[in-house]
């Protein structure tokens, strides 16, 4: 039984500080569905979690879940169920006893609590290990364990509070497989805090960008990356590309020429924003550029695993930065054409103030 | 044969088992000599305690027998074995749980100037034991509060700054994190504690009651003076009876009894501080094993 989870301008000050951790924030996660809150270091992430299971009380605004304010609801009457960065498992029982933890303190005898503890080890795929101390567990192993444990007490709400980031990269694909595996057996709402893009898009339907404690974009992983909201948005979700113009009749005008904006754009000063990954780079060339192209020159190539990452230069010392595919067809100083496909490309306002960070660099991976 | 010249530890002339034989044997020796430093001294203790007589120059006690024993129980050994007992677990009792609170509330933050309170509970460790109960003594008196009472009384406070300090070293590697993810499992706050809290700090509890316990059963001057005479624990026993003359025999029986008690308790705390390696699943089989 899953269950929706609303924030309604929740605001969360700690103690005297100056800074409130959390300012206004409104999030509505629809029964069932998966969230990933994304968000650098100390953005509040970890906050909002614990502002909905109950464990920190709000200073201002009211948590709801299935339309009831759960404000004054203590955390272990709550039903929401929570996993924290590390697996926590109690070191004096074992595993399937940890698994059991809910239901014996909710009353069930230790024969029928391990029998349903069980099903949920056996649903983390380690059916055989419930005899086991958790001392004798890789840390894969104890952070399934402690999935099962929470998912154990039937949460209508599961909380991960960066749950995979102390695993190895080949750890944590196993671990994304698995959290669809219990969407599909179980499907809880499941919100998840992380500070990896890659993993907010591998397992969320939507993701909640926040930083210095506001939330700046609730939306799906599409548009987060191809309409961010703002120049932060775009920077926190590791655009490179940012180039100021202004916007006349469906086109932003820049020292690098004419681009086609979508349709709704409104004139006026934007900067422009496109993903690295959606830019497309001919091959070294002399011929003119195509009509939705730009002319430039390849100023640095760096590899990144597999693939690369070509710097362009234009006239104005502007930069445009593309992932290429392996391949050896551009170089250091060749003239290459740039496409810029108007549905990756996106105009946001120019911001008020100073915006915190470059592009690409304070964003989180 | 592959005629591979390889060389594996564990090879005759290796190099590497020879360190590790080296090391293991200057462990062993070591070990047997601290051990021997601390047993050594209790060798004519035993001896005293089964001779009737021993006389100079003899290495050996000339006749051997049970009279120190007899001459013990004659003085009251036997009651005052179980006072001791008595007094020392409810000393352990009281001083654990206060020192335990003590030390939860100074690790976490919920006391106002932690320091000062920090140093006014070690306070009774530094202070002269005499001078201290002397004083309180006379305010025991006039409180008209009962030998008894006020003896557990002032060896609790006397107790308290070793729990104290033990359920603090403890608390620091404590991660708070467990409790609020019982929480989340649905854990009342009695659960919580019984269920989670106290297992996880059982071998400091059990560490800070054996020093709770050793400050009573260890105590003398304290029941001299508030116990009034009322309280006759092993302590005074022994030591009226090592003022006297040609009760070598019994003194030593009286020392060796007052060693057994700490002696089961330390394997007892041992026993009870260590973690179960597998779990306790075995007990129902087919519910840990996938058939």
């Amino acid at each position: 039984m899953s269950r929706t989870v609303s924030l309604h301008e929740v605001s969360k000050t700690f103690g005297a500080s100056q800074h409130p951790a959390l300012t206004g924030v409104s999030l509505e996660v629809p029964a069932g569905s998966c969230t990933a809150i994304l968000g650098p270091s100390g953005s509040g992430k970890s906050t909002i979690l614990r502002v909905i299971a109950g464990l920190e009380r709000v200073s201002a605004g009211k948590v709801v879940v299935d339309g009831t304010d759960v404000g004054g609801i203590a955390a272990e009457k709550r039903g929401i169920g929570m996993v924290f960065q590390r697996p926590l498992l109690f070191p004096h029982l074992s595993v399937l006893d940890n698994i059991a933890f809910s239901q014996r303190v909710g009353g069930a005898s230790r024969v029928a609590s391990r029998r349903h503890a069980q099903h949920y080890l056996d649903l983390v795929q380690l059916g055989g290990f419930g005899a086991r101390s958790v001392q004798a567990l890789s840390g894969g192993q104890e952070q399934r364990v402690a999935i099962a444990r929470a998912l154990a007490a039937a949460p209508g709400v599961l909380l991960l509070d960066e749950p995979f980031s102390a695993l190895d990269p080949a750890l944590r694909d196993d671990m994304h497989e698995l959290l669809d595996d219990i969407r599909r057996a179980e499907a809880p709402t499941i919100i998840l805090v992380t500070h990896d893009r890659d993993e907010a898009s591998a397992v969320a339907d939507n993701i909640a960008v926040i930083d210095g404690g506001e939330l700046l974009q609730h939306d799906t992983v599409d548009h987060l990356y191809n309409r961010p909201a703002s120049i932060r948005v775009s920077r926190l979700m590791g655009g490179l590309n940012e180039i100021e113009g202004t916007v006349q009749a469906g086109m932003h005008v820049s020292p690098l020429g004419r681009v086609p904006v979508p349709a709704n754009t409104p004139d006026g000063p934007g900067i422009l924003v496109i993903r690295h990954e959606a830019i497309e780079v001919s091959p070294c060339t002399e011929a003119a550029a195509p009509p939705s192209g730009v002319i430039g020159h390849v100023s640095r190539v760096r590899r990144f695993g597999p693939r690369r990452m070509v710097s362009v230069a234009f006239r104005g010392g502007l930069l445009l930065h593309a992932a290429l595919p392996p391949g050896d067809a551009v170089r250091d100083g060749c003239r290459v054409s740039l496409t810029l496909p108007p549905q990756a490309v996106s105009v946001v306002a120019v911001p008020i103030g100073p915006v915190f960070g470059e592009p690409g660099s304070g964003a989180p991976r | 044969m592959t005629g591979l010249d390889l060389r594996r530890p564990g090879d005759p002339g290796s190099t590497l088992t020879l360190a590790h034989g080296r090391g293991r044997l200057l462990r062993v020796l070591s070990t047997t000599l601290v051990a021997s430093w601390f047993l050594l001294p209790f060798a004519p203790l035993a001896l005293w305690a089964f001779a009737n007589q021993w006389s100079f120059p003899s290495t050996l006690p000339t006749e051997w027998g049970f009279d120190g024993l007899s001459s013990a129980i004659a003085q009251g050994a036997l009651p005052a074995l179980g006072t001791s007992l008595l007094l020392s677990l409810v000393v352990a009792a009281l001083a654990t749980p206060l020192g335990a609170l003590a030390a939860r509330a100074l690790t976490f933050g919920t006391v106002p100037w932690p320091r000062t309170v920090s140093i006014a509970l070690l306070a009774p460790i530094a202070l002269p034991p005499f001078a201290a109960v002397l004083g309180l003594n006379v305010l025991l008196l006039r409180a008209h509060i009962p030998p008894e009472a006020g003896l557990v009384l002032v060896l609790v406070v006397m107790a308290v700054p070793y729990t104290t300090f033990t359920m603090r070293v403890a608390y620091a590697a404590h991660d708070i994190h467990y409790e609020e993810e019982a929480r989340t499992l649905g854990a009342s706050r009695w659960n919580i504690l019984w269920r989670v809290h106290i297992p996880l700090v059982a071998p400091a509890l059990s560490r800070a009651a054996f020093l709770a316990f050793l400050v009573g059963w260890s105590d003398y001057v304290v029941t001299v003076v508030v116990g009034g005479g009322e309280v006759v624990t092993l302590p005074l026993v022994t030591a009226s009876m090592a003022a006297g003359i040609g009760n070598d025999s019994a003194v030593a029986i009286l020392s060796l009894s007052a060693i057994v008690p700490p002696l089961a308790l330390l394997a007892l705390a041992g026993f009870a501080g260590r973690r179960p390696r597998t779990g306790a699943v075995q007990k129902t089989p087919n519910v840990g094993e996938r058939p």
